[in-house]
């Protein structure tokens, strides 16, 4: 994509007390050209005054929802601002703006709705991966299929890239962190067309401690599986 | 009637007073409430007819069908918060995203 056409993608930015990290994480999708949209989910850091200057869309959440709120937040403000690309970001760098623009790529001739990053197509990227996630990683990724009927490679690794029309279909009613299998419940559901794309994960010392923990995959399957049974 | 029975029909009938007090709206909770509010009435003034009941439904003792029925009554109760509660949780979302929104603010130039 030419630099000059890049203002039309736009990079969703979930952050949550990120203030140590953020500017660092949105500099170089500003530098690139990239439009840049920051939902701060109600942060009680210096996240705020660390972008005054960065050259995003700010856009705050008056108390703290979860990713999954922000993510939409984020989404429904860019097609508010004529975005033609909607791309996930994590705030804590541990996405690269390279594997990005290899999903961005994957949606510009128009067969592919949906590029979803995968952390197991390239040997690489899976031996970037601590071995105890791997496994854990494994696990969701056959939940996630029993639950959603996307059979994926990889989980919950937050790098995606759709298209305007992908993201108007898109609607995360999951707040917390199970936006994750949401999102691929609604690619099934409502037939986009999806590909997955190879990501390198950058597990810095910050992104581990920030991440989700193990622990924390047990209350995403009971909330799917309760949103499932009630709605 | 026996003190015993004359606590719980106190009981009784303070919950549902104070149901009634909260929550005007939703016929068919409130028919439904009530109907539940007459049977336990009923089964405390007479207890025998719960026993009578349960024996036709198998069931040895009153009290132990009163005990099943009450879990059940629980289980359901818990379903209808929680839907409620979701319910708010995401009106609260659409709210906080309008305000987001509505104080956006665009890059500097």
């Amino acid at each position: 994509m030419a630099k000059k056409e890049r203002g039309g993608t736009f990079f969703v930015v979930p952050a949550y007390n990120e203030g140590q990290v953020i500017a660092e994480t949105v500099r170089p999708l500003v530098a690139a050209g990239y439009s840049v949209v920051v939902v701060d989910d109600g942060s009680s850091d210096d996240t705020a005054t660390k972008l005054a200057d960065a050259g995003v869309h700010y856009v705050r959440h008056p108390q703290n929802l979860g990713q999954g709120a922000a993510l939409q937040t984020g989404a429904r403000y860019a097609l508010g601002e004529g975005a033609a690309y909607v791309v996930h970001f994590d705030a804590d760098g541990q996405h690269s703006l390279e594997s990005m623009e290899g999903l961005l790529d994957m949606l510009m001739g128009g067969d592919v709705d949906v590029a979803l990053g995968s952390r197991f197509l390239r040997r690489e990227d899976r031996a970037a991966v601590p071995r105890a996630r791997r496994l854990l990683l494994k696990g969701a990724v056959i939940v996630n299929g029993l639950l959603t009927g996307l059979w994926l490679s990889d989980a919950h690794n937050g790098a995606r890239a759709m298209t305007r029309w992908a993201a108007e279909q898109i609607e995360l009613k999951e707040n917390g962190f199970a936006h994750a299998t949401e999102i691929l419940q609604q690619i099934h559901a409502k037939g986009l067309r999806y590909v997955e794309g190879p990501t390198r994960i950058h597990y810095t010392e910050y992104s581990t401690f920030k991440g989700q923990k193990a622990t924390g995959a047990i209350n995403i399957l009971i909330d799917l599986i309760l949103r499932r049974l009630l709605k | 009637m026996t003190p015993i029975q004359l606590l719980l029909l106190l009981i009784v009938a303070v919950i549902v007073l104070l149901y009634f007090r909260r929550l005007r709206t939703r016929l068919f909770d409130r028919l439904f409430f009530l109907m539940i509010g007459a049977s336990a009435g009923v089964l405390v003034a007479k207890p025998e007819w719960a026993t009578a009941i349960a024996n036709a439904l198998g069931v040895d003792r009153g009290a132990d069908l009163v005990n099943y029925l009450g879990l059940l009554g629980l289980g359901f109760l818990w379903l209808v918060l929680y839907t409620r509660q979701r319910e708010i949780d995401d009106r609260l979302t659409d709210l906080a995203r309008k305000m987001a929104l509505l104080e956006a603010k665009k890059p500097k130039k």
